[in-house]
C-alpha cells in the first residue's frame, strides 16, 4: 500500500502544478487521475484573467476579485507568485515564455481566424503579440493536414477587427516532403518529423519557396517539435529569415503536450509518483479528516493513505462534478456539497452568453478547504464562482489555487515536509 | 457506476460511444510514436468501431488495427473512460475469426506446445535459438524475426522440478489460507525461466508461506494478443477450473509475471467473456508477487533482512503492470534493500508486447518503441536492470 504526504486527485494544470510545488518542497506526493485531463487540448500559454473590460491580466484579476464569490476573491494575492513559479518551472524544463501579468492583453490569432486576448504565451507564440508595425502575416498550411486551414483562418482574420494588426494577411499551402502516402496526418507525426533535422531542412525549404517577397511574420500550425521544440523553432526562424509563431489547433495540441510533459517530469524528478488511468472509488474518513482513498484496479482496489488530499478533478466540464437527470449535482470523489444555481436557473437564453450553471463548484475557506473536510484542499475549476470561458481565468485560477493549497498544506504542517 | 460504465465492463466496445474525439490516446500510443502506418488508437478504435458489427462487415474498415501492440496505454489515458485497447483487441479477434490466422501466429502463441517439444530437445533447440543461420531460416520460413527477443529453453521444466521436490499440488488437509499461497508460474517460468520460479518459492517460504503449485497451463495471453480467442478460452477454462477451488477457499494466487496475473485478473473477463463465479473468484484472489510482498511489508510481516546491494538499478515498469492499477510495488520493495538505487525508466513501453516484437513485420516497430529505454539502461552503467514481465526482460 502506497503512503504519501499528499494525494492529488486530477492531472490537469491545477493538480499537476500543486503536485509539482509540493514535491519540489520535499513532500511525498502521489498524483492519481482517472485519465488525462485538458492539458492536451490547450494552447500551452497561461490565460490568467481576461474578463471583458480588462486591459492586463492583473487588471482582470482585480475585476474578478471584486466579483461576488469568484475564486480570485481568495486568490488575488497568490496570482503573481503562482505565475512566476509556473513560468520558472516551464523554463527549467526548456519551455520559455514571454509576457507578464502587467503586459497589455494582446490579440492572438487562432487557427479558425478569430482573435483571443492573451499576454503570457510560450516563446514560440510571442511573435504574434509583438507590435506588428508594417509587418504582414503569412499563414502557412500543409497540404492534406486537416487540422489547420490557412486560407480559412486568413479569410476570417481579414474580416476581424484587429487594431494594430498586420499590414496584410496572406495564406499559402505547402506540400511537405514524404507525406503524400499518409491518409491521416496528425500533429504529433508532424512534430516528430520536425525533430528530424534532415526532414526539417527539406520542409523549411519548401515553406521558404512558398513565401511572398517582403516583410512578413509566419504563422505555422503548432507542430514545431515536441521534446526539442526550442531548437526546432529557432531553426525555423533562422532558415526562413523571419519571425515564426505557432498557432494551436484542434486537439491534440502539441504545446499542451509539452506543458503536460514538463510538469510530469518536474513531479517525477522530485520523487513524486503518478498513476493515471484509475478512478477513485472509495474514501476512508475519520471525523472531518480523510485518511485514505482507494483507486480502482484490475482486481480489488489500491489503497493510498495520506495526511492531506487535493481535489483537482475539474468542474462540470471536466467531470469532477456530475449532474443527474433530476438536477442534482454531485462532487464525485468526496461527495462534497456543490454550490449551484437552482435547476430552473442553470441556463441563459442566449447560448453564447455565460450560463449561471458554469459557476457551479465547491465552496471553500481561505485555505481552500471545504467546510466538511479539514485536510482536503480544492483547486482549479472544481472551485465555485467562475465562468472561465468568458473570463479566461481557468489557467490563472488553476496555478493560483495550486500555489495557495500547497502553501497552506506546507505552512500548517498538515504535511510534515 | 453509470449504466454506460457497467455495460462497457461487460462488453468493451459499448464504451466507444463515450469517445469525445480528443485524440489524447493517439498522443500516448507507443506504436503511433514510431510509425506513420498506424493511424492511432482513436482511428482504429472508437472511430472504426461504428463500421464493425453484424451487417457491416466484421473487419471493416481496414486492417491497421492489427498494428496495435495491445499495451493498453490508450485505455488508461482516455479521460472519457473508453476501453480502447480492449475494443481493438476484440476487433482483431473478429478479423481472425473471419479470415483465419497465420501458421506463425498460431505457433508462437502456443507456448505450452512449444515447451512440450523445446524442453526435451533443449540442448539442440538452444543451439538453434542461438544460431544465426537457424534464426535466419526461422525468419524466412516462419516469419519470426531473426533478432526477435527469444530466450533459451530450460533443461527441465519448473513443473517437473516441483514434482521431484514433492511440492503440494492440491488443497491441503488442514486449510490455512493466511499462510498458504497458490503459485501460478505460467509458461515462461515453466519452460524458460524455472530459476525465477524456484526463487519465488524460496522467497515465499522464507516469509512463512506454504506454496501450492496446482495443475496449470499458459494463461493464454499470447493467444489473446493474436486474436485467437477460442484457443485462449480453452486455456482460460482449464486454468479457472483448476484455480477456482483455491480462490473460493480463500487462498491467494500469486504470479511472477505481471502479464499472466493481469490475464487472470482482467483479460479472462474483459476479452474472453468469462463472467461466472469462478472467473470472479480467481480475479479477486490473484496477486502479483511484488504486490503481495509489499502487502506483507505493510503488515510488518515481510522479512526485510536484505543484504546490501550497493548499485544502481534501472527498473522498467511494464505496460501490463500499469494496467493492474497497483502502482509500482517493486519500487517500494527496492527501497528496502540497503544501497540499492532503483530508478524508474519513465519510458512508456519496451516494444515487445508479448509476441509482437517477434514478428518479422513488426520487429522494427518494437525495436524503435523500446530504443530510448535501451539507451537509458545502457547509459546507467548498471550491471543489471529489472522488470516485472518476461518478454519485456528479453526485449530489453
Amino acid at each position: 500500500m502506497p503512503r504519501a504526504d499528499v494525494v492529488i486527485i486530477g492531472a490537469g494544470l491545477a493538480g499537476l502544478s500543486c503536485a509539482a510545488e509540493l514535491a519540489e518542497r520535499g513532500a511525498r506526493v502521489y498524483l492519481v487521475a482517472k485519465g488525462m485531463a485538458t492539458t492536451h487540448w490547450t494552447h500551452g500559454g497561461l490565460d490568467v484573467a481576461a474578463p471583458p473590460g480588462a486591459r492586463t491580466a492583473s487588471d482582470g484579476i482585480r475585476l474578478l476579485a471584486a466579483t461576488h464569490d469568484h475564486p480570485f476573491r481568495i486568490l488575488e494575492s497568490d496570482a503573481s507568485a503562482a505565475v512566476a513559479a509556473h513560468l520558472g518551472r516551464m523554463a527549467s524544463e526548456g519551455l520559455e515564455h514571454a509576457g507578464s501579468l502587467d503586459d497589455p492583453l494582446g490579440q492572438m490569432p487562432t487557427s479558425i481566424g478569430s482573435l483571443r486576448p492573451a499576454a503570457i504565451v510560450p516563446s514560440a507564440q510571442a511573435a504574434a503579440l509583438a507590435p506588428w508595425d508594417d509587418d504582414g502575416l503569412v499563414l502557412v498550411g500543409f497540404r492534406r493536414y486537416r487540422d489547420a486551414w490557412a486560407s480559412y483562418a486568413a479569410r476570417n482574420l481579414e474580416n476581424a477587427r484587429w487594431p494594430g494588426g498586420p499590414s496584410a494577411i496572406r495564406a499559402v499551402e505547402v506540400e511537405l516532403p514524404d507525406l503524400a502516402r499518409l491518409y491521416n496526418i496528425s500533429p504529433q507525426v508532424l512534430a516528430r518529423l520536425f525533430e528530424d533535422s534532415a526532414w526539417r531542412s527539406r520542409a523549411l525549404s519548401a515553406i521558404a519557396d512558398a513565401l511572398p517577397a517582403g516583410a512578413w511574420r509566419i504563422g505555422l500550425p503548432a507542430v514545431l517539435g515536441r521534446d526539442a521544440h526550442a531548437e526546432v523553432h529557432a531553426d525555423a526562424e533562422r532558415r526562413l529569415g523571419c519571425r515564426v509563431f505557432e498557432m494551436a489547433s484542434l486537439p491534440p495540441s502539441v504545446p499542451g503536450i509539452r506543458l503536460f510533459e514538463a510538469l510530469r517530469r518536474r513531479i517525477l524528478s522530485s520523487a513524486g509518483r503518478i498513476q493515471i488511468g484509475f478512478d477513485v472509488v472509495e474514501v476512508e474518513r475519520s471525523g472531518a479528516r480523510v485518511t485514505a482513498i482507494h483507486t480502482e484496479a484490475a482486481s480489488r482496489t489500491l489503497r493510498i493513505a495520506a495526511d492531506a488530499f487535493v481535489l483537482a478533478t475539474g468542474g462540470l466540464a471536466g467531470a469532477g462534478i456530475r449532474a443527474s437527470h433530476d438536477g442534482t449535482l454531485t462532487e464525485r470523489v468526496f461527495g462534497l456539497p456543490v454550490a449551484a444555481p437552482p435547476r430552473g436557473g442553470w441556463f441563459s437564453d442566449d447560448p453564447l452568453l455565460p450560463h449561471p450553471l458554469e459557476a457551479a463548484g465547491i465552496e471553500v475557506d481561505a485555505t481552500l478547504a471545504p467546510a466538511e473536510l479539514e485536510n482536503v484542499r480544492v483547486v482549479g475549476s472544481a472551485l465555485a464562482g467562475m465562468h472561465y470561458l468568458d473570463e479566461r481565468c481557468g489557467d490563472g485560477v488553476a496555478v493560483a489555487s495550486a500555489h495557495r493549497a500547497a502553501q497552506s498544506l506546507l505552512a500548517t504542517r498538515t504535511v510534515a515536509a | 457506476m453509470t449504466f454506460h460504465d457497467a455495460a462497457a465492463r461487460e462488453f468493451p466496445p459499448f464504451s466507444t460511444d463515450l469517445c469525445i474525439k480528443c485524440n489524447v490516446c493517439t498522443t500516448v500510443c507507443p506504436v503511433a510514436r514510431v510509425t506513420d502506418d498506424f493511424p492511432g488508437p482513436k482511428y482504429v478504435g472508437p472511430q472504426a468501431q461504428r463500421f464493425r458489427g453484424p451487417g457491416v462487415g466484421l473487419d471493416a474498415p481496414d486492417h491497421s488495427v492489427d498494428l496495435c501492440s495491445g499495451c493498453g496505454i490508450c485505455t488508461r489515458a482516455c479521460p472519457a473512460g473508453v476501453l480502447i485497447a480492449e475494443t481493438n483487441n476484440r476487433a482483431r479477434a473478429a478479423i481472425v475469426k473471419e479470415r483465419g490466422s497465420s501458421l506463425r501466429n498460431r505457433l508462437i502463441s502456443d507456448t505450452d506446445l512449444i515447451a512440450r517439444f523445446g524442453v526435451p530437445l533443449a540442448p539442440l533447440a538452444n543451439i538453434g535459438l542461438n544460431n544465426g543461420m537457424a534464426r535466419w531460416m526461422g525468419e524466412k520460413l516462419l516469419g519470426v524475426h531473426r533478432r526477435g527477443p527469444l530466450t533459451t529453453f530450460a533443461r527441465r521444466t519448473f513443473g517437473s522440478w516441483w514434482k521431484r521436490r514433492g511440492g503440494a499440488t492440491s488443497l491441503p488437509a488442514t486449510p490455512d489460507p493466511s499462510r498458504t499461497v497458490v503459485y501460478f508460474h505460467g509458461c515462461a517460468v515453466n519452460a524458460f525461466e524455472p530459476d525465477l520460479g524456484r526463487d519465488a518459492v524460496e522467497i515465499l517460504e522464507r516469509n512463512g508461506f506454504t506454496v501450492i503449485v496446482p495443475r496449470q497451463e499458459c494463461c493464454g495471453l499470447p493467444f489473446i494478443s493474436n486474436g485467437l480467442y477460442e484457443q485462449a478460452r480453452n486455456k482460460a477454462r482449464r486454468n479457472l477450473s483448476s484455480l477456482a477451488q483455491f480462490a473460493r477457499a480463500g487462498y491467494r494466487i500469486v504470479g511472477t509475471s505481471t502479464s499472466c496475473t493481469h490475464a487472470l485478473k482482467a483479460e479472462y473477463r474483459e476479452m474472453l467473456d468469462f463472467s461466472d463465479g469462478d472467473a470472479t473468484a480467481v480475479a479477486d484472489a490473484t496477486w502479483d508477487i511484488c504486490e503481495l510482498l509489499l502487502d506483507l511489508h505493510d503488515r510488518g510481516e515481510l522479512d526485510v533482512g536484505f543484504a546490501p546491494m550497493v548499485e544502481p538499478l534501472p527498473y522498467h515498469p511494464p505496460c501490463q503492470l500499469k494496467s493492474h492499477g497497483i502502482g509500482t510495488p517493486a519500487m517500494d520493495l527496492f527501497s528496502l534493500v540497503p544501497g540499492l538505487r532503483a530508478v524508474d525508466s519513465d519510458h512508456d513501453c519496451c516494444g515487445a508486447a508479448g509476441t509482437y516484437g517477434l514478428k518479422v513485420e513488426r520487429w522494427q516497430i518494437a525495436y524503435d518503441i523500446g530504443a530510448p529505454l535501451f539507451d537509458k539502461v545502457r547509459a546507467s552503467g548498471a550491471a543489471r536492470a529489472a522488470c516485472d514481465s518476461e518478454t519485456c526482460r528479453w526485449q530489453i
